[in-house]
């Protein structure tokens, strides 16, 4: 290996381990039957809209959901760079893969890194086996970009804590099982300390899924109401007062993955299907070749951030800067592909279509640089992250 | 005189390499690096080098601008001459990839086909034509360079002193010498024909090499505008605690990222060869002149207006990278190669091969 003193920036060019070749395959072939099975495929931001608990069983039977959690949790114990290609293959696919998502990527790691034994013992089993799938609550109203302020309280009750408050774009919570609750514990000086996080029953009394529509009409997101929410002391989850610790801990996972930068790749494959009826200029395939090699380019580095995670590393640095260049790309990837081949984005044309996919991918892509922190955010970190070298 | 450049077969590139004034006062000046003491001197890679060891090197070359042909010499015309089977000159060497050179058998006669002499077993070459913008031509031991010949592609070795050369420069002031070919006749004992694929593979390396040194003159970029944007104040604060140049200077760390990425990333497929070296160089080439326009710009958008003299460093970096993107392909001419090479079935599988 060279030296890695040349960059301040230096993320190590990852290369895959042999079996996840033969897991490549593996996965491919699976997605060649669900595509025989009619299962919808295909499509872009299918990791936020793909719903279907179904799919995500099968997915779970051979394996392939909490497939980096250990074996005696249920897992598969087989790292983060296996994972990675399972999650890029689907992605890819365009595979309905939302229903286990966020299970998959934040809570399974989250329980077993920061979990009591019985959580772990609850929870992650039932995760590999794509049965409890889980919303994220974190925003609110007023506290979006700066997420330590938030409101909701969780008071203690005599066996545990009662928690109170709104919840704002809650992806999933009115289909999902659980929702891991960011609330403030302690009164502080310094807002990051006295949060806490608590694992919340989505159908505990108490509880209000209340729905919020996306510009396109589908119902993802929801406000998410505590109304005096009873959870019992086993259900929090790490240390009273970490919580702002664990959640920026997480972030690294979140922000750096194959979701980042493969939303709208399914678009892409459309496009390229549509140019083989037609002739093409040189102009039209330059475009294309650019943005094949900025996909290219965001892979290998998305890629470096996994490996150094997979090596038990914290490139929060670098996690920032995957992620914003590959949340870039998913929006100009749908602008480009509109100049290339300019066709009238049509949400009622028929599903799967190239006018469809397009109008699909545009109505969703104002989330891509704002979901998981705004990308002016991330900016921030990376800047931080480089002067302090 | 202190010159600023290296000797491919002295274990160390020059640290202060950053006097470009050197650069125009002919080939003695493209001399050897005696000191070799600079304090971060880095070790050249040894001759048996891997692929991945040479572009570290050369990311490091074109961070400190080192005003010598070393991509050239390390990256493109000593591999080739190896595989080729010629002999391997020491010192400084160039390259000229040159279909448009016209080259006839110098002894038709002993051809039995006639004038073209394609099966003539007597290689000498007659060559007439202009190869173009040589790189550090005047400073060159030996170009290498490879044509077609009637029988099909050749490669082999040129003197630059047998050419007429005229000076010529980039951007950035590197030697970019044309050379005039007044029927030049190159001995058979200099001559190979070479298969299409080693032609490929020298445009490879070319670009590749060039790709390089262009991921090292981003991080330049990078590391100078963070040294800028943190000691200078405007306002009471120094620049980099301001929102809006937080913002710039993120994209420009991302777009060095991206291309030393790129660039890393296409080592392995390289020596394997094939349609994923095609795939994997390209999209490096393509990345690294694409993005040179945005690094460039972000660096001196932020270093207001000293960034534009020589008295800062900045334009050893920028003016080289808007060299290099054009040179050895530009960003058009390798998307066009890339893009011919995918269709929706393929494209996902050659994202995710990589041997
Ligand atoms: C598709 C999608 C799914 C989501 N899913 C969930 C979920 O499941 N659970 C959940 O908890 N949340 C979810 N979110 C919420 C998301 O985390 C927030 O939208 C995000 O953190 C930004 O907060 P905000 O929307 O309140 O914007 P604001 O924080 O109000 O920001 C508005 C704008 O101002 C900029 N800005 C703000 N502060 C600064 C600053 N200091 N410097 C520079 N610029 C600044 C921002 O970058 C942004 O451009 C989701 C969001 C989207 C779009």
């Amino acid at each position: 290996m060279c030296p890695s003193t040349l960059s301040p920036i230096a993320i190590p060019d990852a290369a895959l381990p042999e079996s996840a070749r033969r897991l490549r395959t593996e996965v491919r072939a699976f997605l060649d039957e669900e595509r025989a099975r009619g299962t919808a495929l295909g499509r872009p931001d299918s990791w936020l809209a793909g719903w279907d608990p179904g799919f995500s069983r099968r997915l779970a039977e051979r394996g392939w959901v909490g497939m980096a959690l250990p074996t005696e949790y249920g897992g598969a114990g087989r790292g983060f760079l296996e994972r990675y290609v399972v999650i890029e293959e689907l992605l890819a696919a365009g595979a309905p893969v939302s229903a286990h998502w966020v299970s998959d990527r934040q809570a399974g790691p989250s329980v077993l890194q920061h979990g009591t034994e019985e959580q772990r013992r609850f929870f992650l089993p039932r995760i590999a086996a794509g049965q409890c799938f889980f919303s994220i609550g974190m925003s609110e109203k007023s506290s979006g970009s700066d997420l330590a302020s938030v409101h909701t309280r969780a008071e203690r009750t005599s066996d545990g804590w009662r928690l109170t408050g709104t919840k704002m774009w809650t992806g999933g919570a009115h289909v999902n099982d659980y929702a891991i609750v960011l609330a403030r514990t302690d009164e502080a000086e310094d807002k990051h300390t006295g949060l806490s996080q608590f694992i919340v029953d989505l159908r505990a009394p108490g509880v209000r899924i209340e729905p919020i529509r996306l510009m396109s009409g589908e119902h993802r997101f929801n406000a998410f109401h505590l109304d005096g929410v009873d959870v019992p002391d086993g259900m929090l989850l790490g240390r009273r007062g970490d919580g702002w610790k664990q959640v920026t801990g997480e972030l690294a996972f979140e922000r750096s993955g194959p979701e980042r930068y493969l939303s709208t790749f399914p678009l892409l494959v459309s496009l390229l299907s549509e140019l083989e009826h037609r002739s093409v200029t040189a102009g039209q395939l330059t475009q294309v070749g650019l943005l094949t090699a900025r996909l290219h380019s965001v892979r290998r580095l998305s890629l470096g951030v996994a490996a150094a995670l997979n090596a038990g590393a914290s490139p929060d640095t670098q996690a920032a800067l995957v992620k914003d260049l590959g949340t870039r790309l998913e929006g100009t990837l749908v602008d480009t592909v509109r100049s290339i081949l300019p066709t009238r984005a049509d949400p009622h044309a028929t599903p799967g279509s190239h006018a469809e996919l397009l109008a699909f991918a545009l109505l969703h892509s104002p989330g891509y640089t704002l979901r998981g922190g705004t990308n002016e955010i991330l900016r921030g970190i990376i800047t931080r992250g480089l002067e302090q070298r | 005189m202190n010159t600023h450049t290296i000797d491919t077969d002295t274990p160390v590139i020059s640290a202060d390499a950053y006097d470009t004034a050197a650069f125009f006062t002919g080939s003695e000046a493209i001399a050897v690096v005696t000191n070799t003491t600079a304090p971060d001197a880095v070790p050249l890679p040894s001759p048996d080098a891997s692929t991945a060891e040479l572009l570290f090197a050369a990311q490091e070359a074109g961070r400190r601008a080192v005003p010598a042909p070393f991509t050239e010499t390390a990256l493109v015309a000593r591999p080739l001459l190896r595989r080729a089977g010629l002999p391997v000159p020491d010192g400084p060497l160039s390259y000229a990839i040159a279909p448009e050179l016209t080259i006839r058998y110098a002894h038709p006669a002993a051809s039995p086909v006639g004038s073209a002499g394609c099966l003539g077993d007597d290689d000498t070459l007659l060559i007439t034509g202009t190869l173009h913008r040589v790189p550090w031509a005047r400073a060159a031991g030996a170009v290498v360079v490879l044509a077609t010949a009637p029988s099909g592609p050749v490669l082999f070795t040129l003197d630059p002193d047998r050419a007429a050369l005229t000076p010529g420069a980039n951007l950035a002031g590197e030697p970019r010498d044309d050379l005039h070919l007044a029927p030049l006749e190159i001995p058979a004992s200099r001559v190979r024909r070479i298969p299409r694929e080693l032609l490929e593979e020298a445009e490879h390396r070319a670009a590749l090499g060039r790709a390089a040194l262009m991921a090292g003159a981003a991080e330049r970029c990078v590391e100078l505008t963070v040294a800028h944007t943190t000691a200078r104040v405007q306002f009471g604060r120094p620049l980099s605690h301001f929102q809006a140049v937080k913002q710039e200077e993120a994209r420009l760390i991302e777009e060095a990222a991206l291309v030393r990425a790129a660039v890393q990333a296409a080592a392995t497929p390289l020596d394997t060869g094939g349609p994923a070296a095609h795939f994997a160089v390209a999209a490096a080439k393509t990345q690294a002149s694409a993005s040179a326009a945005e690094i460039a710009r972000i660096a001196h958008q932020l270093h207001g207006a000293i960034g534009i003299t020589q008295l800062n460093p900045l334009h050893l970096a920028t003016t080289r990278l808007w060299s290099w993107r054009d040179e050895d392909g530009d960003e058009t001419d390798w998307a066009l190669r890339l893009a011919r090479s995918v269709t929706a079935a393929t494209l996902w599988p050659a994202l995710t091969t990589k041997p």
